[in-house]
């Protein structure tokens, strides 16, 4: 289910929340696990079971990881925990990857598997993996109730695109959590932003981008016009979501960490990267960078781990060669900038713009090409390679009819709206306003919002896919 | 202090918000038409086990909730007012309103369509035309973006590489041209289609230019209903109505019209579809595939057959003056195999009269 559809605003969400705020605290998890099992049904009703058995697998590998405290045995059940859940992913995610291109190299035709990618299992085996992995290292103790670590797993705020909720930042508040007008009113808020972002800046800005591969009349400003909008529309959609589980999350007692942090303002990709899908950066860092020895090591070696950690990244976006160059793109800019740029790009703000401006840029057509060869084709395109004019027909009529919705989408990719917001609600007689003032705008914003919907078509969301 | 009085008035607006919304969607009884759509509306879906594992369930109840979410109409129109007139976007849903008219932005050109058309046009040729005593002429109808696309900053076809694309695929048709009889003002401004009271000239341009006269007298009628086009529902927006106004004279009102689809004869205005749900289906009763009009007292044994689409139902009357039988075949609806047990090509003037906007999408064409 959609959080951007009419039956998830009217009629789950609705129905979720009152009984979620009417059932006794003892069973509030059980309502959680309970509509999250609807809510991921709802679209993939036959890999509910697939998921019930990765928790299940998790959970028995908690325990018994915990009451082997640390010995052979343990490590032996968290290397069964992390096979088995890897399994499920490489299996249904990347075993076709595997195949092409075995039969690619040896000449061979072995049948592809054509397995459906279940929604969101990027998301919770990596949820299911932190969790075991902490419990063997000792970080946090194993969940005895399974309907906890269900709830855990299968919250429907973050279920199928994230962010990616550590155990350890839930735990506590899995047993005990704060419900306050304080928290509905903050969640609530955070949601209705985070669905604004999706429907009035990126699906609109994916629409601008699907008419651009559709174009028979490109131009040098027509590729660059589509890939600031596909930037933009991929973090109004991400940012969108993630606000809205972490609004949703909050609705409901939960603190979840943030996912973004205005990645566009960025001075360098290293930064970017600390700024963008912190909790999948976050995730690699605990559980790959640092085991492989972090930047404790030759540099040699921690530019090897880099490259890892970042082909990583790539492949895990998606079964891929586009998202594997994408991710070893900022491998290759990190290690750059690492050994020659960091101190230039800090010293110059203009620099360090148009810098990040070509990285953001180029690295977003790779991530949204279909193949290598479109993604060369775009950048080819971007930069005047081969007889493209400079500018088109289509490029000035979708600049103009797009123009006011870029505008939005590049002044709130930065912080600018929420620093004046800020700052003007620090007065006084505003803050009074402000009782009056933002109800109202929510409501409107909802109203608008769903009248995009209905009049809409179907827009999911892009990180649902990984 | 103001802090959480705030949190306490944005909790319970939101709460009421989404709770009255739903209880709303809940229990508001489904509607089973849109007149603004002029489409069905989808129902509740049949719940079964089947229909929950096959997702049939969820995809029907999603289109549902759209369907029949309350105040649809007004919802649909507040989206079309933000998107043209905050977001300063240049169309909703691909339709643009300048100068009052509401038109569809017809873009881009597909040239394999119109080498689709132009090879079925073709087809029907070599089958039955070809070697005969007939004598064939293509005319093609500009759409509105003809007038108004391009010099309001649109996206408009190049409808000369359109007409000379098709007239090279199809160089055993003579062509009529009738854009210099045309203007924007011949269109409704809420609907795709013409006006036929404005069609006079350009029927006898047609008609002149395949050697037959039609002049004659008509009486102006205007239907007392008002007409919203195909636009107004598909935009959203609050255009005004329109009046569909039409001509008739002592020969249109004698003449046999037989509909071969339903095997009937019908009126050249039919009133009842005048005042259902499409009003233009006035014409010789819409879209139908084979209708003939017989002029008993015509001065000429001349018969014309015309290939056609829907533009052609309110010229197509204009014209019997000159003609002892008209046939109408709308290729769409009928395969053109079919049309040896219904029609004798013989000694016919043939005319290939059909709309910009079919021929960029030809698909339906068989």
């Amino acid at each position: 289910m959609l959080f951007s559809s009419i039956p998830f605003l009217y009629y789950f969400l609705p129905s979720v929340l009152v009984l979620y705020f009417i059932a006794p605290k003892k069973l509030k998890n059980t309502v959680i696990l309970v509509s999250s099992l609807v809510f991921y049904g709802w679209g993939e009703p036959k890999y509910v079971v697939l998921m019930i058995a990765s928790i299940i697998i998790g959970y028995f590998s908690g325990l018994l990881i915990e009451a082997f405290n640390q010995g052979k045995k343990a490590k032996l059940f968290l290397w069964l925990s992390v096979i088995v859940n890897l399994g499920f992913l490489g299996f249904f995610k990347y075993s076709d990857f595997f195949i092409e291109n075995f039969n690619a190299v040896t000449g061979l035709s072995v049948p592809l598997l054509k397995v459906a990618l279940p929604i969101g299992i990027s998301f919770y085996t990596f949820q299911i993996l932190s969790y075991t992995i902490d419990v063997y290292r000792g970080q946090v103790s194993a969940q005895k109730n399974i309907i906890n670590l269900a709830a855990y797993i299968t919250m429907f705020p973050q279920l199928i695109a994230g962010p990616i909720v550590r155990y350890s930042d839930i735990s506590k508040q899995l047993k005990k959590r704060i419900h306050s007008f304080e928290n509905f009113s903050v969640g609530i808020r955070r949601f209705v932003l985070g669905l604004g972002k999706k429907i009035l800046i990126a699906n609109i800005l994916g629409e601008l981008c699907t008419d651009f591969k559709l174009s028979h009349d490109k131009s040098i400003l027509f590729y660059w016009l589509y890939a600031v909008a596909f930037a933009l529309h991929v973090y109004f959609d991400f940012s969108g979501y993630s606000d809205m589980a972490i609004g949703l999350g909050r609705i409901m007692g939960f603190n979840f960490s943030e996912n973004f942090n205005y990645p566009f303002i960025s001075k360098s990709a290293t930064e970017f990267w600390r700024r963008w899908h912190m909790s999948l950066g976050t995730w690699f860092r605990d559980y790959v960078y640092i085991p492989l020895g972090g930047n404790r090591v030759s540099k040699p070696r921690q530019f090897f781990n880099i490259f890892v950690v970042w082909f990583l990244t790539g492949f895990w976006h998606g079964a891929d060669w586009n998202f594997i160059i994408w991710g070893l793109f900022f491998a290759v800019l990190l290690v750059i900038e690492k050994t020659l740029m960091l101190k230039h790009l800090e010293k110059s703000k203009l620099l360090s713009r148009i810098y990040m401006i070509l990285v953001i840029s180029v690295s977003f057509v790779i991530f949204n090409a279909t193949d290598m060869k479109e993604a060369v084709s775009y950048i080819g395109g971007m930069f005047g390679v081969g007889d493209i004019p400079l500018v088109s027909k289509e490029f000035f009529y979708y600049l103009k009819s797009f123009a006011v919705v870029l505008i939005l989408g590049l002044i709130g990719s930065t912080p600018i709206v929420k620093n004046a917001v800020e700052k003007f609600t620090e007065n006084n007689k505003v803050s009074k306003i402000l009782i009056v003032l933002e109800p109202t705008v929510l409501v409107i914003l909802m109203i608008v919002m769903t009248a995009f919907l209905v009049d809409g078509s179907f827009n999911p969301f892009l990180y649902f896919r990984f | 202090m103001t802090n959480k009085t705030k949190n306490i008035v944005v909790t319970c607006v939101m709460a009421t918000f989404f709770l009255g919304l739903s209880v709303f969607c809940w229990l508001k009884p489904s509607d089973d038409f849109s007149n603004s759509e002029r489409r069905k509306l989808a129902q509740f879906p049949g719940l079964s086990f089947n229909t929950i594992m096959s997702g049939d369930f969820m995809e029907n109840f999603e289109n549902y909730t759209l369907d029949q979410i309350p105040l649809r109409d007004s919802l649909r129109t507040l989206k079309a007012a933000v998107s043209l007139n905050i977001f300063r976007q240049s169309a909703n849903n691909d339709i643009y309103v300048e100068n009052g008219y509401a038109s569809k932005m017809e873009y881009p050109l597909n040239k394999q369509s119109v080498d689709r058309a132009g090879d079925r046009f073709k087809y029907v040729y070599d089958k039955y035309l070809k070697d005969i005593n007939t004598k064939e002429y293509l005319t093609v109808i500009p759409d509105k973006n003809y007038f108004l696309a391009e010099e309001n900053g649109y996206l408009s076809i190049d409808y000369n590489e359109m007409i000379t694309e098709l007239k090279e695929k199809t160089d055993f048709l003579q062509y009529i041209d009738i854009t210099e009889n045309l203007s924007l003002q011949d269109f409704y401004k809420t609907d795709t289609h013409w006006k036929q009271e404005n069609l006079i000239d350009v029927a006898e341009r047609i008609a002149t230019q395949m050697g037959t006269d039609i002049e004659t007298v008509y009486e102006l009628k205007t239907l007392d209903k008002d007409f919203y086009g195909v636009y107004y529902g598909q935009s959203a927006l609050p255009l005004e109505a329109e009046k569909i106004k039409y001509l008739t004279n002592n020969t249109l009102e004698n003449c046999k019209v037989y509909d071969y689809q339903n095997s009937k004869n019908i009126a050249v205005y039919d009133m009842e579809k005048a005042y259902g749900k499409d009003p233009y289906e006035m014409f010789l009763s819409g879209s139908l595939s084979l209708i003939t009009i017989e002029n008993e007292n015509a001065k000429t044994d001349k018969e014309l057959v015309i290939f056609r689409d829907s533009f052609g139902s309110s010229i197509a009357p204009l014209f019997v003056e000159g003609y002892k039988k008209v046939t109408l075949v709308d290729i769409r609806y009928i395969h053109p195999d079919m049309l040896e047990k219904y029609i004798e090509f013989n000694n016919q003037d043939v005319l290939f009269m059909y709309s910009t906007s079919v021929l960029n999408n030809s698909e339906t064409i068989k």
